[in-house]
């Protein structure tokens, strides 16, 4: 897999205000990197600072493994804050300004007016555009001429929720085909549902990063009771495939190695005597795991 | 080329732009047309010789110029529009450079000083070629037109700057048009000689004023009659033109460099 982005120890403060701490990363080519925070952990900053409209204090960071410029941005789509179009302008109008930016031909136009579903109001002025239609033409926008890497900043910002689940679906395709996608959000939902990889800012500072199992603990819990709570907790230690056990009211939690399922651990307890008075799988807390990192 | 394409496609479905160009466009000539129909009681002049050649040149160029401060606010419009739009950030984003933006909106400035100057050359022949009789020269003063042109640009890249730093449409116009009057508040305090170097003056200077240049030239005239200095005439003490042009092309350049250093510091926001 090919490096599409390394960022090298990027720092940048506002005065006093540090928005980013010597944050390092590196996104290789079919990732979606979600980078996720809560408000002012410095998730733009550095998305603006890799899309050279900040600048950073220090730190470097290459695109493709090379020193970032005005054609290496033409190849990458982008969504940052705010949705920028001249009011004035129809979503066609405005589009093909972006489409002589970015040099890529017209009739790219009337295949991202399709996918974001604003062909019916493409020749409407931008001003007239709800919230939520200014969204979705800037996602448009992002993929005017197919690029291969998208940088998605808070993409279903301000949409309402069928809105919301109109982009993750276009989301969804792209990551499909292969798409690299750089994508930061505050809701921890979205970024579980559609992202590979994860970065944890808080105060411009990188807390973990990685695959997205590994960070935020996607594993399944298992919890187990019976008569004899103590017995119970010492035969699940000889069971092969059994880990982090842990007790909290009245019940043991425990997770299970890839491809053992309650079924084992009820047949594995029954063998060694232990009838189970209780047992059932807990969908990972991820919210709860979250909220521990950023503590 | 490409740059170009993009700023029409940005100016060309702009309504202020056009309402701008046109107040601007259809007020010169009534005005000029205005000023020729005053009746001055008693006197030894009539004020439609205004219209005629080769006069009509400068003439009619001292009185656009006023209207190029207009030109110049449209400027900050269209530059300060760029910035509350956030559409700078985002062709920035895109893949523009920044000095793709400076030399988008010097392409600008070019298309709108041509296009107000061709416009001012129909208008002079129009007033020349209905008024003027006998045999004189159309073309004598036809340089008026030129420096015109350079004038328009001079307060466009004012506004370019002044828009660049401040970013408020608001704020800047009130500052650009204010800027005329500071600069006369710094003058005051200046050493004598180098007021006459500022750059709002050495702008307004490239379309001098006819009732100067006249009382100039008859002053010469007065100097070379009375020799013997028994009649002091009127000091008029002004750069030349060539001079003007000079220090107001170095000037436009230097605007230009400082917007465009402006922009590589400062983030995009």
């Amino acid at each position: 897999m090919s490096e599409i982005l390394s960022i090298n120890n990027i720092s940048k403060s506002y005065g006093k205000i540090h928005a980013v701490e010597q944050v390092s990363l590196s996104i290789h080519n079919g990732e979606v990197y979600g980078i996720l925070g809560p408000n002012g952990s410095g998730k733009t900053t550095t998305l603006g600072i890799i899309l050279d409209v900040l600048k950073a204090d220090s730190g470097t960071f290459n695109w493709f493994g090379k020193a970032p410029d005005k054609f290496t941005r033409k190849k990458i789509g982008s969504l940052l804050e705010t949705p920028n179009f001249y009011p004035y302008l129809s979503a066609r109008q405005n589009l093909g300004i972006a489409c002589k930016v970015k040099q890529v031909p017209e009739s790219e136009i009337d295949r991202v007016l399709a996918i974001v579903n604003l062909t019916q109001r493409a020749n409407s002025k931008f001003k007239t555009y709800s919230l939520g239609m200014k969204q979705r033409l800037a996602l448009a926008s992002a993929l005017l001429g197919n690029p291969d890497v998208l940088v998605l900043d808070e993409p279903t910002n301000g949409l309402d929720p069928q809105g919301i689940a109109e982009v993750r679906t276009i989301i969804k395709d792209l990551v499909a085909q292969g798409k690299t996608i750089i994508m930061a959000s505050h809701i921890l939902d979205e970024v579980e549902k559609i992202c590979s990889h994860v970065a944890v800012l808080k105060s411009g500072k990188l807390l973990t990063y990685g695959p997205i199992q590994a960070v935020l603990n996607k594993q399944e819990q298992v919890y187990v009771a019976a008569e004899d709570m103590g017995l119970l907790k010492a035969v699940l230690g000889q069971i092969d495939g059994v880990s982090g056990i842990k007790e909290s009211s009245n019940k043991i939690y425990l997770m299970l190695a890839q491809g053992k399922d309650s079924a084992y651990l009820n047949k594995a307890l029954f063998e060694k005597g232990i009838v189970v008075k209780e047992l059932g799988v807990q969908k990972p807390d991820l919210e709860a795991n979250f909220l521990e990192l950023v503590k | 080329m490409n740059l170009l394409n993009i700023e029409l496609k940005k100016i060309l479905p702009y309504s202020t732009f056009w309402v701008i160009l046109i107040l601007v466009f259809a007020l010169i000539p009534a005005v000029f047309y205005g000023i020729g129909q005053i009746q001055i009681q008693g006197a030894p002049f009539d004020m439609k010789q205004m219209y005629r050649f080769p006069g009509v040149w400068n003439n009619l160029t001292y009185l656009a110029s006023w209207f190029n401060l207009l030109i110049g606010m449209l400027l900050v419009i269209l530059v300060c529009n760029e910035f509350s739009f956030k559409t700078f950030r985002q062709q920035v984003i895109d893949g523009q450079s920044k000095s793709d933006f400076v030399i988008s909106k010097i392409m600008v400035m070019v298309i709108i000083s041509l296009a107000s100057t061709i416009y001012l050359f129909l208008i002079g022949m129009l007033f020349g070629l209905t008024t003027t009789s006998g045999n004189v020269s159309m073309f004598e003063n036809i340089h008026y037109l030129g420096v015109y042109f350079i004038q328009a640009i001079g307060y466009m890249s004012v506004g370019f700057l002044l828009a660049t730093i401040i970013r408020s449409t608001a704020l800047s116009i009130i500052i650009f048009m204010l800027s005329i009057l500071i600069e006369s508040i710094i003058q005051i305090f200046v050493p004598a000689g180098i007021e006459r170097f500022f750059p709002m003056e050495i702008i307004a200077n490239l379309t001098p004023n006819p009732i100067y240049q006249s009382m100039m030239v008859q002053a010469q005239q007065m100097q070379n009659m009375q020799m013997n200095g028994q009649v002091t005439p009127p000091q008029m003490d002004m750069l030349s033109l060539g001079t003007t042009i000079m220090v107001a092309s170095i000037y436009i350049m230097l605007f230009w460099g400082v917007t465009y250093f402006i922009l590589t510091k400062k983030d995009i926001r």
